[in-house]
């Protein structure tokens, strides 16, 4: 413990990060200990207090506890650490040994702001989240809430919509509509009702952005969609969540019966003429529910199947009556226009997107987390300098943007600044914000299939070129991972994405394509090592995978063969290993663990 | 309002689809989905055509499109014929035991060096029998699971409680997928098995119970005709003419 040079008597706020991924690791049990201590012992000689909050971004170092006013941000906090900590808020010290170090230059973090991970985000969407009580109305309140639909109210409708429109808000779901447009095109239909919805079935396999939000700060969410109510003359509102997302679903429950008994929600809103009122739906975590036809279907009591869009929600939606959908993060960026006016907003990002991006790091980066940063931003920067670049050494490879109807991108294009357009540019798209990285240990036929895979089993079935187009991307994807491919594979593959992209039925179908065409596209070479050479290069597709053990490089520790499972490994301590093909099973437990890159595939 | 499809002006009233439009100016532009009695369903994107408003150019569902304004439309382009044929081949590959499928994928020029996944699979997933479930009041069959497993059926593949035997769906499938195995007395479609009321006059079982009963509930208490079958019908009816002309 080392001393501190502030007031011990000063009363502490202890924000425990209670978001999923902290709860997966104990925060909860933190959260209770730090409960029980303050109570009693050392803490009775404490001011403080303790809070629950959302995510906090940083889900590598979790559970995160963090102490206020001292700016202290503890990592990887476990029960048995609390009693040390409340004593060490007692003395007016410091547990360093729960501080981040940073790995590379032993530098150690009292607080997270200083660190790589936190310094260049940029906190919009996220402003709240992981520094209030989600359940807890008044710390919204405390910190401007809901004063952006007070201002909002003293504005004329139409100037709201012209607010949100100079901001270039654009749709963060993915598609990247402007939002302005939406809710303009919306206003301008006579019939009534008009209806609101927040899209929040977030489906991309490792996308976590808009749970975080709805979690760890659910009345942002609910504070745009009420200010759209106004702008447009909606009277009912709809959110639209996967039930698999249950803290989400507790959290947005107990926000809106909180903005109910604050007069956010109900009859004549603030005084005002806005009557509006906000319901959940709990869609049953159909991925294609994310298409904004099929999401609405849904609501209807109907299979959630996309319908030709030539018709726009905004014109026939909801219960075919006007309806403005948008995106949980899109909301969430709502009361910041209205508040701090268009022009700050617009004054961050590139000129095609504003604003920020969370996206959701994941994949073999070292710190995996929720990241916020300006639209702009390279991918460079996201992986290697928030992302502190790829675990255990490896080399980097691609990076997977944009969920299943993304693209792979390859490392020459890193220093891509990342935004709407220049995503799609690349044969990717920013989808709601997943980014997967990858390492020299993927195989990227295997990742097509594993896409093409899972859109399968995603795609609604309902148009021909989708669902029998994707079985049989999938038939030739896998045929090529088993050895089986032919070179007239690479034509079917990309005549059938080009059906896909023109003649399917919703946007689904239209971008499932993507990760085939863009592996296709920066990858070929290990599409054609699997058809011409039988081989996989990353050693991944084990009908074509053979490892062995460079005897220049072997320095005969035996952690590969401590880790086979298959007692394939021979050797003796400090003797060069030699692996037996006939036993192999090709998990690659050898490779993963080979500190020395001794171990190779053929 | 007039647009122009292949260069022909073609009279169309607002909100009515390019299909609708050029099928009444005997314009043709291929189907598999699309049956006038229920509308553009947009599943097949047989149907699809090159619109050209304004600047724009691109590729639609005609079934489902509804023309607003001045528009050109392509119905053939060399980009529409190979997703044609990519759709054709596609739905060969899943069903190929069908008659009109063998005909469809010879009249493409067997587009594709594709094996079928299952050489007995008739069903093209049109869903024109749901749309005729619908349209006839029963909703007892409908499209189920999703993504590539997607098939008719009824609830649970269990005999439907709602379904009344009508076998309008059989009727209009294309394929011939959906059977309807007739036994004595009785007959059977999607797992249930329906019995037959016997004509008044000379017992032959010539009506299913449910659809009987169907009718008679939507014509209330006060039809009391005898049920006869048709041939009986057609008997009593003429019997009755003959009379009235020789008593006169």
């Amino acid at each position: 413990m080392s001393q501190l040079s502030m007031n011990s008597t000063a009363t502490r706020t202890i924000l425990v990060c209670c978001g999923t991924g902290c709860q997966a690791n104990g925060s909860m049990a933190v959260y209770q200990a730090f409960r029980r201590e303050l109570a009693g012992g050392a803490g009775t000689e404490v001011q403080a207090y303790t809070k629950s909050t959302g995510c906090n971004g940083w889900c590598e170092k979790g559970p995160l506890v963090k102490i206020l006013p001292d700016e202290i941000t503890y990592c990887r906090v476990k029960a048995e650490d609390v009693p040390e900590i409340v004593a060490s808020l007692r003395d007016g010290t410091v547990v360093e040994r729960l501080l981040y170090r940073d790995p590379v230059t032993k530098r150690v973090y009292r607080s997270h702001r200083d660190t790589n991970f936190y310094k260049k985000q940029r906190k919009v969407a996220l402003r709240n989240i992981g520094e209030i009580d989600p359940a807890n109305i008044q710390d919204y309140l405390d910190r401007d809430g809901y004063n952006a639909l007070r201002k909002a109210l003293t504005m004329p409708p139409a100037q709201v919509i012209e607010e949100v429109l100079q901001s270039g808000l654009r749709g963060r779901g993915g598609g990247g509509f402007p939002t302005g447009l939406k809710w303009k095109a919306c206003a301008a239909v006579e019939r009534t009702p008009r209806y609101v919805i927040c899209n929040g079935d977030e489906g991309d396999p490792g996308a976590f952005m808009d749970r975080s939000i709805m979690e760890g700060d659910p009345h942002s969410v609910l504070e745009g969609m009420i200010i759209c109510a106004y702008a447009i003359g909606a009277s009912a509102g709809f959110i639209y969540v996967r039930d698999e997302y249950d803290l989400a679903v507790h959290h947005l429950g107990r926000a809106i019966e909180d903005a109910r008994k604050h007069g956010f929600l109900g009859k004549n809103i603030l005084g005002s003429n806005l009557s509006f009122d906000i319901e959940i739906v709990r869609g049953g975590g159909a991925f294609v529910c994310g298409e904004e036809t099929a999401l609405i279907a849904s609501i209807e009591g109907n299979p959630g199947e996309p319908r030709d869009k030539y018709i726009f929600p905004t014109e026939k939606g909801l219960w075919g009556q006007p309806t403005v959908i948008n995106n949980v993060e899109t909301w969430a960026n709502v009361p910041v226009i209205i508040s701090r006016g268009a022009r700050e907003f617009a004054s961050i990002g590139t000129s095609g997107s504003k604003g920020t991006k969370v996206f959701s790091l994941v994949g073999k980066v070292v710190n995996t987390g929720l990241v916020e940063v300006p639209m702009g931003t390279t991918l460079r920067e996201i992986i290697y300098d928030i992302g502190e670049g790829i675990q255990k050494g490896r080399k980097f490879k691609a990076v997977q943007t944009g969920g299943p109807s993304g693209g792979c991108i390859p490392e020459n294009l890193l220093d891509l600044e990342v935004d709407f357009d220049s995503l799609t540019a690349a044969g990717s798209m920013m989808g709601s914000g997943g980014l997967i990285v990858m390492d020299d240990r993927t195989c990227m036929v295997e990742v097509a299939r594993y896409y093409v895979n899972f859109l399968a089993g995603e795609s609604c079935g309902k148009c021909v070129p989708c669902r029998e187009g994707i079985s049989l991307l999938l038939e030739t994807l896998t045929r090529i991972c088993e050895g089986k491919g032919r070179l007239e594979d690479l034509d079917l593959l990309e005549s059938l994405s080009a059906t896909l992209q023109q003649a399917a039925l919703c946007a689904l179908g239209r971008t499932a394509p993507n990760p085939v065409l863009s592996t296709l596209k920066y990858f070929r070479d290990e599409y054609l090592a699997h058809i011409v050479e039988h081989r996989c290069p990353a050693g991944i597709c084990k009908e074509l995978t053979e490892f062995y053990i460079d005897p220049e490089l072997c320095t005969g520790c035996g952690r590969c063969r401590r880790n086979c499972p298959a007692d394939a490994v021979a050797g003796e301590k400090k003797q060069t290993h030699v692996i037996d093909p006939s036993r192999c099973i090709k998990c690659g437990e050898c490779i993963n663990n080979c500190n020395f890159q001794a171990v190779k595939v053929k | 309002m007039k647009i122009k499809i292949d260069g022909i002006e073609v009279d169309v009233i607002s909100g009515e689809t390019i299909l609708e439009a050029a099928r009444r100016a005997g314009i043709h532009i291929p189907t598999l989905c699309y049956h006038e009695a229920f509308g553009g369903q947009g599943i097949c994107r047989m149907c699809i055509v090159e619109v050209k408003e304004g600047n724009r150019t691109r590729l639609v569902a005609s079934c489902t499109y509804p023309v607003n304004g001045e528009i050109e439309v392509k119905t053939s382009t060399p980009e529409i014929e190979r997703i044609r044929r990519n759709i054709v081949m596609l739905l060969y590959r899943r069903a190929p035991n069908s008659e009109f499928m063998k005909k469809l994928y010879e009249e493409y020029g067997r587009p594709g060096d594709i094996t079928p996944s299952d050489p007995e699979e008739s069903c093209i997933m049109c869903r024109l029998c749901v749309r005729a479930c619908e349209k006839v009041g029963a909703n007892a069959i409908s499209a189920v699971l999703r993504g590539t497993e997607k098939r008719v059926s009824t609830p649970y593949d269990e005999p439907s409680p709602d379904c009344i035997g009508c076998c309008a769906c059989a009727q209009v499938c294309p394929t011939g997928t959906i059977r309807v195995s007739t036994m004595p007395g009785k007959y059977e479609i999607w797992n249930k098995a329906f019995e037959m009321d016997r004509c008044e006059s000379c017992s032959r079982p010539f009506v299913p119970q449910v659809i009987l009963e169907h009718v008679r509930s939507k014509l209330g208490p006060d039809f009391t005709e005898e049920h006869l079958c048709p041939d009986c019908r057609k008997k009593k009816t003429g019997k009755i003419i003959a009379d009235s002309h020789l008593s006169k």
